[in-house]
């Protein structure tokens, strides 16, 4: 038996990435849900911001929590994605050689790679533009602060273009982590593959729904709302005295 | 000048060329291994059913050892085999499988407990013994009293190469790809090497060695319809023969397979009977039974092929665009069965017919599948004739098959006799008399005619199409060559196979003219060796004036062994002959264990030699004596036919088995 | 079968020969008459008796067993001799497999290729204690679990997954399922004595497992249908155990 050592390092970085995109993946549809909350009442928006902000904790909201999260979740996001950048190609000719091979081969979950890919590398940008605003302003959370970012601020168009990224990319992604590690493979990879396909594309749709319809009540109250008294939501329910 | 010397240079990269190759490796000689594909995709691949090997650890084998094993090979060659030979094939078969176990084989194992077969169409249950459980097990198989056929579910050639060649690789056997051998370097009655030509660059290589091996397998594709490999081209043994020193045997002993899909000619295998399946006619009549009530579908592959032959020509055929042809039935075995045991036939059914064998009969008829002949040698594998030339697997007439071979014996045969000739070669070239000494102008010899014959047929004008002669010949050989034989087609099959000969020397290569991968070239230069290993095929037939095992002729039905118990030799001594030279070898009836006697199908009509009834007596008088005594079943066997000396020390051992000499 | 006029077929060959200094690659049409049961190996084998005969591709059991004849047929790699021309399109477009050397037109040199690859990942078996007595019995092996072992077995060395992988296509240094599948195999096999310390040596990294980006081509085009992804999960799972050990 040989006595080498071996470098650890690529299993280390394989399973970091796939935890990492696992817990993006988890935390987006999540958020997705929190986010969507708006289309019920401006209300339950409300208090589930201030969930996140603690009050229902501490009995005050601290929003610094959120700029914690949003920092956390980052780190998260950076991790992934330096790792992820691995799998991109690494020059013009890699690049040429699997553009061709999917043109040639037809092939789904081949030509899905890139949009993982695409989809990744676009979040690259906005991703991070999104996330900086949230741990800067953790505070212009809101039914009125969120529709008028989305709206006034013109982030509506990015927000489109996140969404549509988001939700490909994490299910996608969701879709290969289990198949990579052979996760519930059951008597026969074949079905267990086409459920986990169905359910893929079925969440795909779903979310993308409720992402418009979300992204469609902030523009619209974005469009509606008399932001005259400034963003602040005033809760009919919950006063907090230090606002 | 581009020379490679090596100790040992084997032609053919199939289970024979590697058992060698890495037989001597171990022994410490260098060697090269030549072969047309990577050798995984030699031929040996496409076995599926199985490998005989005397275990004796499935219940339907209980009982099996060596001497069933050996009457059975001895029967199933109509006597024509070298019965030397199948005793040290018998004894030493076990230890092959064992050592291919060793290297990673993943023989299909015993499984302790009741399991169904279907044996005769009927269902019975099996149960395997627990103290077999785990150990190598046997499927039935035509002509075997026991089920003794070990196999890798449906794929046994294949894994049994796969780890072959893993081995090789271990060994660090060079190999050289895509190298075909064109003509063999000799002089004064010794082998030195062999021509060959690079088939992706069109370089001709000289390889000089001190023994030189081929193991290149069979010579179906003379057939147009043949279960062969498309490069089971004969080309070993025309280089052989286009020494005019060695020399070949039995050449017209050629097997043809009952059930192989039509129209292509892909093999099912013989696994599909074997676990029960069955062949019906047109009228979805069960008829085998009819012509052998005893072994029915599972008599000897040539019996069966006669018998579908014959009932065809009663008219019980199914018309087809492609010729009449029947049917066989797996249905009954169930899909479980089928898409476990007999994948392979599964797939093949979809891709190449569309049809699902679980639902649908699949439509078979006999086709050329094996050459028992070939470059005849002593029992080290040694030509008998040209010295330090080896042969062994399908190439060679080493003679454990005869007149017709078991199925499931010749894969056996390829790495029993691979590791039996390694162990010769290395004896060989261990001694003082395989130092050569040839000269670089003899070398250069050989070379020169080679690249003078490519020239030749790249310069040639107004000459002969390949193509044309190479299907003209293909289809005499059918039609006229084919499972039963008679004297006038044999005649016309002769002299018109001698005319494509002739015609064979003006083949122009058109069009396409480059020297480097260049298959219109190859096509050329093979085309002519295939019209002469053809010619000594037909002309063995024509003078072989009896039937013996596959060799059927219907003007002379009866076995003779009065005049015919001998072995074709055939040579071609010199390049303008366009006949080849036939001789014969007498199979001695006073040296045999198991004389002559009725093989047990159809009506005996043998003509039994005088000698049969002497030695018959001396063998029943030994034998009894001796068990008198109490002799072991070796002893007596021993006293008979002593074989044990002439094996490699390390292969003479006992054979253990459950309950025998643990 | 039927009475329809037979179609004319139209076979688009990609041709080339490295060894001509004057010829680059360009695509060539042959016509052939379909005929019942015919497969892309007869259409060839057609063209070249009849059209061209300098036409270059490798054919050798024609059975689907070898793995000798794979090429990419209308852009997807699978084996030729077993493709019935019925199940395509009249419009047929066939290419070399890319990756490997080129030997001339269809045919390549994947068997070079495949002999690095085993030499490289030692696929045979490792057993440097047991010395073998072949006169004595065998030893067992659990009958499912040598079922199992004969699954991954079944490779033919066909080169198709390897066509049909991306990864490698963009990394020629991957080594792909054809050789994951055979660490799988040997991973699986009690009679190969390798650690799995080993094993990580030789396909613990970014060219080995770690390198695969699960595209699953591998698997859809497997002409023996090997179950590639659950195989090269499997070993995924083993090497991280080893690799966070
Ligand atoms: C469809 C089918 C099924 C079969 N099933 C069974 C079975 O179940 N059981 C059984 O026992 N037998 C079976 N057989 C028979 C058995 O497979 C063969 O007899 C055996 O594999 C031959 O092995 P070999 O090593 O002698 O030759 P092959 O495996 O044919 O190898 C020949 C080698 O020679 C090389 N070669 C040829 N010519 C040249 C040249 N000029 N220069 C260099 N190299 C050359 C080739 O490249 C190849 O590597 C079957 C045969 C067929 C056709
Ligand atoms: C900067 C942003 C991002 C980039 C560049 C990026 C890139 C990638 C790439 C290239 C892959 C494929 C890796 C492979 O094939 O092995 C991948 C996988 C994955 N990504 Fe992302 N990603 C980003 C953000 C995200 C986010 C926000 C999520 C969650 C919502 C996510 C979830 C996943 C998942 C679940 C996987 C599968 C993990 C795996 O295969 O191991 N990614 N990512
Ligand atoms: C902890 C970190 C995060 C916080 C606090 C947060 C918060 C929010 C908030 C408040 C909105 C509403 C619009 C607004 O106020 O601007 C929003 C929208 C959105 N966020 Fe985040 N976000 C976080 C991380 C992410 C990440 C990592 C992604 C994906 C890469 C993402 C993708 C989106 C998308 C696509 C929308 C639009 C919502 C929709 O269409 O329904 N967010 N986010
Ligand atoms: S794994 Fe499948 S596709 Fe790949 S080489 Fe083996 S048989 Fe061919
Ligand atoms: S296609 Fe390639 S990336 Fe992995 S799953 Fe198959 S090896
Ligand atoms: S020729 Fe053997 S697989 Fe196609």
């Amino acid at each position: 038996m040989k006595k080498n050592k071996i470098d650890k390092t690529p299993a280390k970085l394989d399973f970091t990435q796939s935890l990492t995109g696992l817990i993006l993946a988890i935390f987006i549809m999540g958020h997705l849900i929190f986010e969507a909350s708006i289309l019920i009442s401006n209300e339950l928006m409300y208090k589930v911001t201030i969930m996140f902000e603690g009050y229902y904790f501490f009995g005050e909201t601290y929003p610094g929590i959120v700029s914690f999260l949003a920092g956390f979740i980052f780190v998260i996001f950076i991790i992934h994605a330096a790792i992820a950048l691995r799998k991109f190609p690494d020059n013009y000719r890699q690049h040429k050689v699997m553009k061709e091979h999917i043109i040639r081969m037809k092939h789904e979950d081949t030509s899905l790679w890139i949009v993982q890919l695409t989809t990744g590398f676009i979040m690259f940008f906005i991703g991070s533009v999104h996330l900086y605003m949230m741990m800067a302003e953790p505070s212009d959370i809101g039914p009125y602060a969120s529709s008028y970012r989305v709206v006034s601020e013109h982030m509506w168009p990015l927000y489109f273009l996140l969404l549509f990224s988001v939700v490909t990319h994490a299910f996608i992604g969701l879709y290969r982590l289990a198949l990579k590690w052979g996760f519930m493979e059951g008597k026969s990879t074949k079905t267990s593959r086409k459920r986990f396909k169905f359910l893929m594309k079925f969440l795909i749709v779903v979310y993308l729904l409720l992402g418009i319809f979300t992204l469609a009540k902030y523009i619209y109250i974005g469009n509606t709302h008399d932001f005259s008294d400034g963003v602040k939501y005033k809760s009919e329910t919950i006063i907090m005295e230090n606002h | 000048m581009n020379i490679i010397y090596t100790d040992v240079l084997v032609i053919g990269g199939g289970l024979a060329g590697l058992r060698v190759a890495t037989g001597v490796k171990e022994r410490g000689h260098d060697v090269v291994v030549l072969t047309l594909v990577p050798p995984k995709r030699s031929h040996s691949a496409a076995a599926q059913g199985g490998m005989q090997a005397s275990l004796a650890n499935s219940k339907m084998g209980e009982g099996d050892n060596e001497d069933v094993h050996f009457s059975d090979t001895i029967k199933g060659s109509d006597w024509g085999a070298d019965q030397e030979v199948a005793r040290m094939f018998t004894h030493c078969a076990p230890k092959a499988i064992r050592e291919l176990a060793h290297w990673g084989v993943p023989w299909s194992r015993v499984k302790r407990g009741d399991r169904t077969a279907i044996i005769n169409a009927q269902k019975v249950t099996i149960t395997e013994k627990d103290e077999a459980h785990g150990l190598i097990t046997a499927r039935d198989f035509g002509g075997t009293k026991k089920w003794r056929t070990c196999y890798t579910s449906d794929g046994t050639g294949h894994s049994m190469l796969y780890a072959m060649d893993n081995k090789a690789h271990e060994d660090k056997v060079e190999i050289h790809e895509r190298l075909e051998a064109m003509s063999l370097i000799h002089e004064n009655g010794r082998c030195c090497g062999a021509i060959a030509r690079n088939l992706m660059s069109g370089e001709l290589v000289a390889y000089v060695s001190k023994a030189t091996t081929i193991a290149t397998g069979g010579y179906g594709r003379i057939y147009s319809v043949s279960t062969n490999a498309i490069i089971c081209q004969g080309m070993g043994q025309a280089i052989a023969l286009e020494t005019g020193v060695a020399t070949l045997g039995n050449m017209e002993a050629i097997q043809f397979h009952p059930t192989a899909i039509v129209p292509v000619g892909i093999l099912t295998t013989e696994g599909c009977r074997g676990d029960g399946g069955l062949l019906l006619d047109k009228d979805g009549y069960r008829f085998m039974p009819d012509y052998e009530p005893e072994k029915k579908e599972l008599a000897s592959r040539d019996v069966v092929s006669r018998r579908m032959t014959e009932h065809i020509r009663k008219g019980k055929g199914v018309k087809s665009r492609y010729g009449d042809h029947l049917w066989l039935d797996i249905t009954i075995l169930g899909r479980e069965h089928i898409e476990k045991n007999l994948r392979e036939v599964k797939e093949i059914c979809e891709n190449f017919l569309g049809i699902d064998p679980a639902v649908d009969w699949i439509p078979v008829r006999p086709t050329q599948h094996y050459s028992m002949g070939g470059i005849r040698t002593k029992y080290t594998g040694e030509s008998q004739t040209l010295k330090g030339l080896y042969s062994c697997g399908e190439a060679a007439c080493w003679d454990l098959h005869g007149f017709n071979r078991l199925g499931g014996n010749s894969v056996s045969e390829t790495v029993v006799s691979g590791m039996l000739v390694a162990e010769y070669i290395s004896d060989f070239c261990d001694s003082q008399e395989s130092s050569i000494n040839i000269h670089s102008s003899t070398i250069e010899k050989f070379l020169k005619i080679q690249e003078d014959k490519i020239t030749a047929l790249l310069t040639k004008e107004n000459g002969e199409d390949a193509y044309v002669l190479r299907r003209r010949m293909e289809e005499i050989m059918m039609d006229k060559v084919g499972i039963f034989r008679n004297g006038d087609d044999l005649k016309d099959a002769v002299d018109e196979l001698e005319e494509l000969l002739k015609r064979s020397k003006n083949i122009e290569v058109f069009r396409s003219k480059s020297r480097a991968a260049n298959p219109a070239l190859v096509n050329a230069y093979r085309t002519q060796k295939m019209i002469k290993i053809a010619l000594t095929v037909a002309y063995g037939a024509l003078l072989r004036t009896e039937s013996r095992g596959a060799h059927s002729r219907e003007d002379y039905p009866s076995r003779d062994d009065a005049n015919w118990l001998k072995r074709t030799i055939t040579s071609w001594e010199n390049e303008e002959q366009t006949l080849p030279t036939v001789n014969y070898e007498d199979i001695d009836i006073s040296k045999m264990e198991l004389p002559p006697g009725f093989r047990g199908y159809g009506k005996d009509l043998t003509k039994h030699n005088t000698d049969t009834h002497t030695r018959q007596i001396i063998v029943d008088a030994v034998t009894d004596k001796l068990k008198k005594e109490g002799a072991s079943r070796m002893e007596i066997q021993n006293a008979l036919m002593p074989f044990i000396d002439k094996l490699p020390k390390k292969y003479q051992g006992i054979n253990e088995r459950l309950g025998e000499n643990v | 079968m039927s009475d329809k006029k037979p179609r004319l077929l139209k076979i688009n060959i990609l041709r080339f020969d490295p060894h001509d200094p004057d010829d680059f690659p360009h695509m060539e049409t042959f016509e052939i008459q379909e005929a019942y049961g015919m497969t892309l190996y007869i259409v060839l084998n057609a063209i070249r008796e009849h059209h061209d005969n300098s036409l270059m591709f490798d054919f050798v059991c024609r059975a689907g067993i070898c793995g000798s004849c794979s090429m990419l047929v209308n852009g997807r790699p699978t084996l030729a001799c077993r493709t019935l021309t019925s199940k395509l399109d009249e419009n047929i477009t066939l290419a070399p497999l890319p990756l490997f050397k080129l030997i001339k037109d269809l045919s390549i040199y994947s068997g070079e290729w495949m002999r690095y690859l085993n030499e490289h990942l030692e696929t045979w078996i490792h057993d440097k204690e047991s010395e073998l007595n072949v006169d004595k019995i065998e030893e067992r092996m659990d009958p499912d679990l040598a079922d199992e072992i004969y699954e991954l077995d079944r490779c033919i060395e066909c080169g198709c997954c390897v066509a049909g992988c991306g990864t490698i296509q963009m990394r020629p240094k991957f080594t792909g399922a054809v050789g994951l599948n055979k660490i799988a195999r040997y991973h699986l096999d009690p009679r190969d004595k390798r650690s799995d310390e080993e094993y990580y040596e030789l396909i613990g990294n970014e060219d080995g497992v770690f390198g695969c980006m699960t595209l699953l081509g591998c698997e859809d085009v497997c002409p023996k249908d090997l179950p590639l992804q659950s195989k090269i999960a499997y070993l995924r799972r083993m090497m991280i155990k080893t690799g966070l050990k």
